[in-house]
């Protein structure tokens, strides 16, 4: 069994899916009564891959919403009770989703083991970051030659570069695809400068330093919806691949010759049959999914049973390119600038 | 399984759930157990988790007298609740409060009497609704969240008694369970009639427990949690859960 704990992306959209389930009063209920909701194991599916093998797994909605996200401990009683119905549940490996495994890290959730009469299991979790990280990557592979960028000569902007996702994905620029120049942007300096030496190169730049001088652009840390920034600066053509979340470059680059991708979305060979991706705003909700979920997916097709991406910074090459090939052979590939044209191999 | 990964970053994990080695996230920031007002506070909800064990034992003593043929057992759960109603006395004296058992007579009559009421008709579906369900989760999810904020001694009594009260509610899980077929048209309707009663019981007592540490959103939700629980495992699907426990929270 393989588990995803999910969410709303707004309150609105909460209580529209809630009635559409049939969750009818809490569909009804204001803000207040969605912070004592407890989670919901909402659908059951079965799944084959691209192989043959078959799985089944199970979407749970953590009854989470973002308008939580100021209330520090509503946010983190609505992760740990959702990873806490998972492990009830029996599913070997559960992968966090949107928000959640965001809260998990930042609130600092490992010290939280013990809920009520559960001891949670790390093991059975992951933050699907290894399988994001790797399709973020293929994508900016693919995609960049497709609107007119030399990847070998080309300058690659990464901001949130020591994050998780940021700092395996300059790993793999650096050492797998050769890049002509990588610019690490981040708010703190000191893991930057780590990770420089860790690399034994890129170059630190803040991001109005490294914007105009930026080829491709690799966006994992969300942008403050304050932020302005002046396009015109922007070099032609560029490539601006959104892997943060909730994803919303759209709306703040639209410019000629400015290409934007939804970082760290795959699409599936099949149609899979569940519901829950349409709530997840997907394109092509019977096939689009994001990457960590389909980490959870990958392992438990490889029955791989362990908390494959798990705290910061502990994603290696082997293991971005583990979960690559197991991610192309189940029939994965990520999704590219015009999806109409043809699928992506990956 | 990939052999080579699956060792790979995994932390090791208490396979065996132990409250003893409970993280306590509040640790550093209890509430002081000597202040006039903690006291006071203390003195209504400890008298209601004495008068809720005290009735626990009465009502599983009436239960048996509708099914004779669980007597045994129920009157192994019915001591059970005294043990534990003695358990929380000593917590009161341990602060030096006195339960204000007045206040926690007329805090459970309502529930109190649907349960006779019940009892006279012979319902033994609300009944056993009403104690080996609701209060039962009512009391687990409070326990939960008192752990977290007790002071040590009563914090130790708490986790003893609220592994047994999870045998309480199997049991009533189970018999429902096995009954569902004739029972569940009663079991919505005594729902309906009595889980709004708990969510008044909760919001009459949130600004003591506030007191005590305990947050109202907390409670509440750990009690969905343990209903919802309850219900799925009486063979109940998620639309009539969700309608069920909803009109307790809205």
């Amino acid at each position: 069994m393989f588990g995803l704990i999910g969410h709303s992306t707004s309150f609105a959209d909460a209580k529209r899916k809630a009635s559409i389930l049939g969750f009818d009063h809490i569909a009804e209920g204001d803000l207040d009564v969605w912070c004592m909701a407890p989670p919901q194991l909402v659908e059951n599916v079965e799944v084959k891959s691209a192989v043959g093998v078959s799985i089944e797994g199970s979407y749970i909605d953590s009854c989470f919403v973002p308008e939580m996200l100021s209330r520090f401990k509503t946010a983190r009683r609505k992760v740990l009770n959702a990873m806490e119905l998972a492990q009830k549940k029996g599913i070997n490996i559960t992968a966090l989703g949107g928000f959640t495994s965001i809260i998990f890290e930042n609130f600092n959730l490992l010290q939280h083991k013990q809920i009520r009469n559960t001891s949670l299991e790390w093991e059975r979790f992951t933050t699907g970051n290894t399988h994001t990280a790797w399709v973020i990557c293929r994508q900016l592979e693919i995609n960049a030659p497709k609107v007119g960028i030399d990847i070998k000569k080309s300058s690659v902007a990464v901001v949130g570069a020591t994050g998780d996702i940021g700092s395996a994905v300059c790993r793999w620029l650096t050492k797998k695809t050769g890049i002509g120049e990588l610019l690490m942007v981040a708010r703190q300096q000191e893991p930057l400068i780590a990770l420089q030496k860790e690399l034994n190169g890129g170059e630190i730049k803040t991001l109005n330093e490294a914007l105009p001088l930026a080829d491709i652009v690799v966006w994992v840390a969300s942008m403050p919806k304050t932020m302005e920034i002046d396009i015109s600066r922007l070099k032609r053509p560029c490539l601006m691949i959104d892997g943060g979340y909730p994803k919303n470059l759209d709306e703040k680059f639209k410019g000629n010759d400015i290409h934007i991708l939804k970082g760290g979305i795959v699409k599936f060979f099949n149609d899979i049959g569940w519901n829950m991706m349409e709530l997840a705003e997907m394109e092509n909700p019977q096939r689009e999914m994001f990457a960590c979920f389909a980490e959870a997916m990958i392992l438990e097709f490889e029955k791989c049973h362990t908390n494959f991406s798990w705290g910061r910074n502990n994603i290696t090459l082997e293991k971005m390119e583990f979960i690559g090939a197991a991610s192309e052979k189940h029939g994965f590939s990520a999704i590219g600038l015009d999806k109409h044209i043809n699928p992506l191999p990956v | 399984m990939n052999k080579s990964f699956t060792n790979m970053q995994t932390l090791e994990s208490n396979k065996k759930p132990n409250l003893e080695h409970q993280v306590d996230e509040n640790s550093g920031n209890l509430p002081d157990f000597t202040t006039d007002a903690y006291k006071d506070a203390y003195s209504r909800i400890n008298a209601i988790v004495i008068e809720g064990e005290q009735e626990a034992y009465d009502n599983y003593i009436s239960i048996a007298s509708l099914l004779p043929k669980d007597s045994e057992e129920l009157t192994k759960l019915a001591k059970m609740e005294l043990k534990h109603k003695r358990g929380f006395i000593a917590c009161g004296k341990n602060l030096s409060v006195e339960a204000d058992m007045v206040f926690a007579k007329e805090f459970f009559s309502k529930l109190h009497g649907n349960f006779q009421t019940a009892l006279e008709n012979e319902n033994l579906t609300t009944c056993l609704l009403i104690q080996a369900i609701l209060i039962e989760a009512f009391a687990i999810s409070a326990y939960h969240v008192y752990i977290r904020v007790a002071d040590p001694f009563a914090k130790k009594i708490t986790q003893g008694v609220v592994n047994d009260e999870y045998l309480h509610l199997n049991y009533g899980e189970k018999w429902l369970k096995e009954n569902l077929h004739t029972c569940k048209n009663e079991l919505i309707a005594a729902n309906k009639a009595n889980l709004p009663l708990i969510k008044k019981m909760l919001d009459q007592v949130a600004d003591d427990a506030a007191i005590l540490s305990m947050d109202k959103e907390e409670l509440m939700e750990e009690f969905m949690i343990a209903y919802q629980d309850a219900l799925l495992e009486m063979g109940l699907d998620n639309r009539e859960i969700a309608r069920m426990a909803m009109a307790a929270i809205v």
